[in-house]
């Protein structure tokens, strides 16, 4: 060193008698988030939560219903098959898609993850709008059908539960996708040449070594394709029309239309419930964060 | 995994017909918004461009794109500084009680949109932050919070927790070690997460369907409207204006990620 | 007490616990202002959790850290006074050479003039001025160490860390830092605390080494006294190689011992010995050992064949299997091989009865 430098002053000055924990600092940094969170997101669906049980009076009458009435049981019924046709054929789409994917080359990849990625950050309006412009009584396939003469009368391929399934699986392929592809890229292309060296089929190979390595990521990807369709609100109110009621459009309808806070409280209940044992029960399987990206 | 096993016919057929139903119902609203009819039809005698001129002439069309931008600027803003704080905070404490706050912040990505809508519905009633501008904001800030968290998280993954050391034992505070060291090195995932946020906020529709009526009428909002009552082709404008808008935010995202490699 | 403290550094009792694992145990030590100190031994041996703890990035669970006879064991990081070379370096990717060097100002609040001419100064203490501009990746891995010591000393830290300094870089190029090290220590006159695990850094560099194992202090001292004088079995072994003779106390006089192993005699100097009738270690090095020729005689004798050998260019390693003493390993300097080693060729061993060293059993030693 400079022989002649002068004295520098330390960073900070040692502090005699208290002394913060070491990591304080840091805990502070979750502070404003923790607090908004705690605040504005998580106080207001405890509420809700609360409300399911006080509201019109204490108790489980709400819950009751669950039981008893056949209205809330055909809007559960309606949902939970919805949910399922959504999540089994944005599965086997998917599947396929993410199988390509994989074993496509890295500057393919690129152009197949675009043609996925594109649509998952389009609003989910503008899609829906998409739809109704192709599927209603007047729209571009009838008239396209009906053109070829096809068909006389045009088809009912919207307002109803067809068109739900149409939109709900457009949206959720992209989500089914993701955590399958992340799955299969872990998986050696070299076990399936092999595979077929030793004599397997093109299907055994795919049968006895891909699928069974995948799994985990096909699970992952219908538990998440599933809670995300439950409580799915924008595509099945439009491209139901107001005819088949979901869950999420239910409490909206019991909520702003008919002021029943305590039922519309309760299912919201329900689905939240639903969700969360869903994840609990497959959260060995489904690693959340790696899920939503999240890293290491 | 590379090309050295390729996919049979089957599969290849299916991920084909896969994308295309992916992406060609979206590109039908660009031939609609320039029909020249008065309703949504394809072009007939030629193509038109007054449903964009409608657009763009409508003064409530623009009141609604300048306060969904406005919004979507300061969720952002919200969403951003929390996020990264967060997620620096939890890469750094990095013991298990931070999994559940970690865990807590992804916690809007899980729940669906129609339950805490309702509950907001609630308790902006009390707090008087109904149908105005800061409840808005705030909601769809914390609601972003998850995009921002996700992106900075992954790129802190690959960040070396030597380098902060480094600082902190060089007589750097933690303010100097995070503006000095740390922000600039997560700078493109923060990024990242912004644009994610930004998104997120210009396209949320369930909360505003709940938390404002009048004084707030995001562009999502009016679309809404426009859908459930008049559909004419100035939706498809408003719809390809849309596209082109997130197709820009995503290829800026890809840019930067470009950059960052 | 008013007595001026002359230690740079000390630690008392230092122990740090995770869990169950005790990463370090009790260490206690002291280090002579403008000393250098290398923290040696095998890896798990708790020398990086004591840097660290120097350091104040790792929180000991018992035991001080004092610097200059103030005790800095509550302070955090930033707050203690120490520059600090990291394994790998730590240099921050983002910025230039200069501004890496610079940071530990910045830090401190130092104008743009004085951060500058400090800088000059640190980047000509270790001849990388040219380079001020470059970014770290732009720099061989030779260069971006000595920027790293450069931004360790550039504030004038009354103790300088280093992590593995040497660890990153092939065998010339330690060679030639090691000697650089060196004299940039005599240069800036501060006290240096070095980790590694390469015991031939450790001794080059060192005004004392403190050899660890098993989280535990074995022994500290000068190299020569460490080498010459190891206390125990792990430090004979691990500073450089070792035989051991094992045998029973047979006599024990004023200035030395006779022991008994098998029908082999060997008489060992030195003071303090076991008991008669106790067994007792003696560590030998391998170039103590000579090969006799004809008549020679020598304190100790054993006679063996060559079960191996390798040339290694200075000289011969050789593996002479005895019958009471096992395998004894000898360091032959060419020019001092009296004969053409092959397989199979009987030989006589001699050497004093001073160069073995008796040592404990490690764990006698515990």
């Amino acid at each position: 060193m400079p022989p002649d430098a002068v004295a520098l002053p330390a960073a900070a000055a040692p502090r005699a008698g208290w002394a913060l924990p070491r990591d304080a600092g840091w805990w502070a940094l979750l502070l404003p988030a923790f607090l908004l969170m705690s605040v504005i997101y998580v106080a207001p669906i405890l509420q809700v939560l609360a409300i399911s049980v006080t509201e019109p009076t204490t108790g489980l009458g709400n819950y009751e219903r669950l039981f008893t009435s056949i209205g809330v049981q055909r809007v559960i019924g309606t949902t939970l098959r919805i949910c399922a046709v959504t999540t089994v054929i944005a599965l086997l789409l998917g599947y396929a898609l993410a199988y390509v994917v994989a074993l496509a080359s890295p500057r393919a990849q690129r152009w197949w993850l675009l043609g996925v990625l594109l649509p998952l950050w389009i609003s989910v309006l503008v899609r829906a709008f998409a739809w109704v412009t192709l599927l209603r009584r007047q729209g571009l396939v009838n008239q396209g059908l009906q053109g070829l003469g096809l068909i006389d009368e045009p088809l009912a391929l919207v307002w109803n539960e067809f068109g739900i399934v149409v939109g709900m699986v457009h949206y959720m392929v992209p989500y089914a996708v993701l955590p399958m592809l992340a799955a299969m890229r872990e998986i050696d292309p070299r076990l399936l040449a092999a595979a077929r060296g030793l004599g397997a089929s093109r299907l055994m190979a795919f049968a006895r070594v891909f699928l069974p390595l995948s799994a985990p990521g096909l699970v992952a990807a219908g538990v998440l394709v599933f809670i995300f369709s439950l409580g799915f609100y924008i595509t099945p109110a439009i491209l139901g029309g107001g005819k088949t009621l979901m869950a999420a459009e239910w409490i909206k309808l019991q909520i702003l239309d008919l002021v029943r806070w305590g039922m519309g409280a309760m299912l919201a209940t329900v689905v939240v419930v639903a969700i969360l044992t869903t994840l609990a029960v497959f959260s060995r399987v489904v690693n959340l964060r790696r899920l939503f990206g999240g890293g290491h | 995994m590379n090309g050295g096993y390729p996919a049979g016919p089957l599969a290849r057929s299916i991920a084909w017909a896969t994308v295309l139903y992916l992406l060609l119902p979206i590109t039908i609203v660009i031939p609609v918004s320039v029909t020249d009819q008065r309703y949504l039809s394809l072009p007939e005698h030629g193509i038109s461009f007054r449903h964009y001129a409608n657009l763009l002439g409508s003064e409530s069309w623009l009141a609604s794109i300048q306060q969904s931008f406005w919004i979507a600027l300061g969720s952002t803003l919200i969403a951003v500084t929390a996020g990264t704080l967060c997620a620096i905070g939890c890469w750094r404490i990095g013991r298990r009680s931070t999994e559940l706050v970690r865990a807590l912040m992804l916690l809007p990505l899980i729940i669906p949109a129609i339950v805490y809508a309702i509950g907001l519905y609630r308790w902006f009633g009390t707090l008087d932050l109904l149908d105005r501008f800061l409840g808005v904001t705030l909601a769809h800030g914390v609601t972003g919070i998850p995009y921002v968290v996700i992106t900075v998280s992954t790129a802190l993954a690959a960040f070396d927790p030597r380098l902060e050391q480094a600082a902190r034992g060089m007589g750097a505070s933690l303010g100097q070690t995070l503006r000095w060291v740390i922000l600039p090195r997560i700078a493109p995932g923060i990024a990242s997460g912004a644009i994610f946020a930004f998104i997120h906020s210009w396209d949320e529709l369930v909360l505003v369907l709940f938390i404002a009526s009048r004084n707030v009428f995001t562009l999502p909002r009016k679309i809404w409207d426009g859908i459930n009552e008049n559909l004419d082709p100035s939706m498809a404008a408003v719809a390809v204006l849309l596209i082109v808008f997130t197709v820009a935010l995503l290829a800026l995202d890809g840019a930067l990620r470009a950059r960052r490699q | 007490m008013s007595a001026p403290v002359a230690h740079a550094l000390e630690l008392r009792g230092l122990s740090k616990r995770y869990g169950s694992f005790i990463a370090v145990d009790a260490v206690s030590l002291r280090v002579d202002r403008g000393q250098f100190l290398t923290l040696l031994g095998p890896s798990g041996s708790g020398k990086t959790t004591i840097l660290m703890a120097i350091a104040g990035f790792v929180a000991p669970s018992e035991g001080a850290v004092l610097l200059d006879g103030a005790d800095i064991t509550g302070l955090s990081p930033e707050r203690r006074d120490f520059g600090m070379v990291f394994q790998g370096y730590a240099l921050f990717p983002h910025m230039t050479v200069a501004e890496n060097v610079a940071f530990p100002l910045r830090v401190r609040g130092l104008s743009r003039a004085d951060r500058d001419a400090r800088v000059r100064g640190a980047l000509d203490l270790v001849q990388l001025a040219a380079f001020a501009g470059r970014r770290p990746s732009q720099l061989s891995g030779g260069q971006q160490q000595r920027v790293a010591l450069a931004r360790a000393l550039v504030f004038d830290p009354a103790l300088l860390l280093l992590d593995e300094p040497l660890s990153a870089l092939d065998k010339k190029l330690r060679a030639e830092l090691q000697d650089e090290l060196k004299a940039l220590h005599r240069r800036v006159g501060r006290t240096f605390v070095n980790v590694t695990h390469d015991q031939e850094e450790a001794l080059s560099l060192s005004d004392q080494v403190a050899i660890l194992n098993h989280g535990r202090l074995v022994q500290m001292g000068a190299p020569e006294a460490l080498y010459e004088r190891p206390r125990t079995r792990f430090v004979a072994d691990f500073l450089g190689k070792s035989n051991f003779l094992q045998g029973t106390v047979r006599e024990v006089g004023a200035t030395g011992m006779a022991l008994q192993a098998g029908a082999t005699r060997l008489v060992q100097a030195g003071a303090a010995h076991p008991a008669p009738g106790r067994p007792a270690l003696l560590s030998l090095r391998p170039e103590k050992i000579g090969l006799l020729a004809g008549a020679e005689t020598a304190e100790n004798e054993v006679a063996g064949t060559i079960a191996s050998w390798a040339y290694l260019g200075a000289g011969y390693s050789l593996s002479v299997r005895t019958a009471d003493l096992g395998e004894i390993r000898v360091a032959l300097p060419a020019w001092r091989a009296p004969i053409a080693p092959r397989e199979g060729l009987p030989v006589r061993l001699g050497w004093a009865a001073d160069a073995a060293v008796p040592v404990l059993e490690d764990a006698d030693a515990a």
